[in-house]
């Protein structure tokens, strides 16, 4: 098994290292970007549709030792990509214990994703890098939370998570980071509308840029409430409403975020949010990421339908218990 | 022309641990402690989300014949890679290894599935620039 492993691994790192190397943005191309102008929709509106790919190299958190430091340097950004792809052939010549991959990189067609190049050393903005600490009272709410669930993790549906249970994927929520796998969305516009259709795992957000005020606060929805408008060729997208299930990095109902998408070229959209929550953070914090478009179309996920992993967890469990009880 | 970046952090981030990018419970449903080999014929292959299932009859020495189910890999993903409903038809033998349910049923996870005559399923064959040239498991 281990062999087999390791040569699935071996080629998966050859497939990535053929795709991985970079090639800077030559001057002509920068100056063709910085004049490029978006199309506009038959009623006026800067021309966001297509479909694009949210997946990234860019970490969400910059790594501790590169301090401040927020760019690589075309150079830095080569020489990194280069010993990355070393090291991963590395690994791919070592035996993999098998119970910890379990399943091949191809089948999650990792090994061929393709993502918006960038010099940045992480998605969030700025000197620090990272999301700030969070405040005291939210420590504490997140220390119920999980005393509550103790020991009853597995006790029926209703305590598995929203993701598991296919009823909300992270990414679906703003800010819409990459899901992981299958990281595809579809924006969709028509007159007084935008809408954001997420590959993972179902919805579709539908953003009103009608300049209608948000729901009044007593109707909570997990993906939030989202208005939009347009300034200039950007779209910005203000979010509130959220319930306390949505819990972005530990955030509350409380949760505002505001979301920034201008197209920078006919491939990509420069996506930028900030995140604010005054009963989870002392401070607001902001990232950025481009988004690819990709020549493929988006599939439908139909998550609920096939979800036998739900009734086999739960299986799992009891048989553990019964197994526990007879010790 | 700009050249893209393949998405290398998670492909590190997933050799190093492959369960976070599961769907699931990984631990809960599948014991690492029963690891599986079996041979077997295709009864079905369910393509559906959020993971594909292949249904098939094992025979042991003695003839009888158990029936299992072996969780794969996303239809999304295996489909952008070109794999198509086609690619694992009833009646196909394969070898499956991977990791029994944690209940003591026939179900398992898959981590490899390899055709008798040596083609794997869920590795694609790759041509120019990462992009599959054909069919499910040409390697």
């Amino acid at each position: 098994m281990n062999r087999r492993i390791t040569i699935t691994l071996l080629l998966a790192a050859l497939v990535a290292v053929a795709v991985l190397v970079p090639a800077p943005l030559s001057a002509q191309t920068a100056n063709a970007v910085k004049n490029w102008t978006p199309p506009k929709t038959a009623d006026g509106a800067p021309d966001l549709q297509g479909v694009f790919s949210t997946a990234t190299a860019v970490p969400l958190e910059r790594p501790r030792n590169l301090g401040s430091k927020e760019f690589y340097t075309d150079e830095e950004l080569a020489a990194r990509a280069k010993a990355t792809a070393a090291q991963a052939a590395a690994r791919a010549n070592q035996a993999v214990d098998p119970n910890i991959v379990h399943y091949d990189l191809g089948q999650y067609g990792l090994n061929q994703r393709v993502t918006a190049e960038s010099n940045r050393t992480s998605q969030i903005v700025g000197p620090e890098g990272v999301i700030p600490p969070i405040l005291p009272q939210a420590q504490e709410r997140v220390n119920a939370k999980q005393a509550a669930a103790r020991g009853h993790n597995f006790d029926d549906v209703q305590h598995r998570s929203l993701s598991e249970r296919c009823i909300l994927w992270p990414n679906e929520a703003p800010p819409m980071l990459s899901p992981g796998y299958n990281s595809d969305l579809q924006i969709v516009q028509g007159p007084g509308y935008v809408t954001i259709l997420q590959e993972m795992i179902h919805d579709a957000r539908v953003i009103p840029t009608d300049g209608s005020a948000h729901l009044p606060s007593n109707i909570r929805l997990l993906l939030g409430d989202s208005r939009g408008h347009w300034e200039g060729n950007t779209l910005v997208i203000d979010t509130t409403n959220f319930t306390d299930r949505t819990a972005f990095r530990n955030s509350g109902e409380n949760l505002h975020v505001i979301e920034r998408l201008t197209r920078t070229s006919g491939d990509t959209i420069l996506y930028q949010f900030t995140v604010d929550d005054p009963t989870t953070w002392a401070k607001p914090w902001s990232g950025e990421v481009s988004w690819e478009k990709i020549n493929s179309p988006i599939y439908e996920y139909a998550c609920q339908e096939g979800n036998y992993g739900l009734p086999n967890i739960l299986s799992g469990a009891r048989a553990t218990e019964k197994e526990s009880a007879g010790k | 022309m700009r050249t893209k970046f393949a998405w290398f952090t998670v492909c590190a981030a997933l050799l190093g641990s492959a369960q976070v990018w599961a769907h699931h419970a990984f631990a809960q449903e599948f014991d690492e402690k029963r690891p599986l080999k079996l041979e077997g014929t295709v009864t079905k292959w369910e393509v559906i989300n959020p993971h594909s299932w292949i249904h098939l009859d094992v025979k042991s020495p003695d003839g009888k014949v158990t029936s299992w189910m072996i969780e794969g890999g996303s239809p999304n993903a295996l489909f952008r890679q070109g794999f198509t409903k086609e690619s694992l038809p009833v009646g196909s033998e394969i070898v499956v290894e991977g990791f029994q349910a944690k209940d003591g049923s026939n179900r398992g996870v898959g981590s490899n599935v390899v055709f008798k005559d040596g083609r794997k399923l869920f590795l694609s064959n790759t041509g120019a620039n990462g992009v599959p040239s054909g069919g499910g498991g040409d390697n």
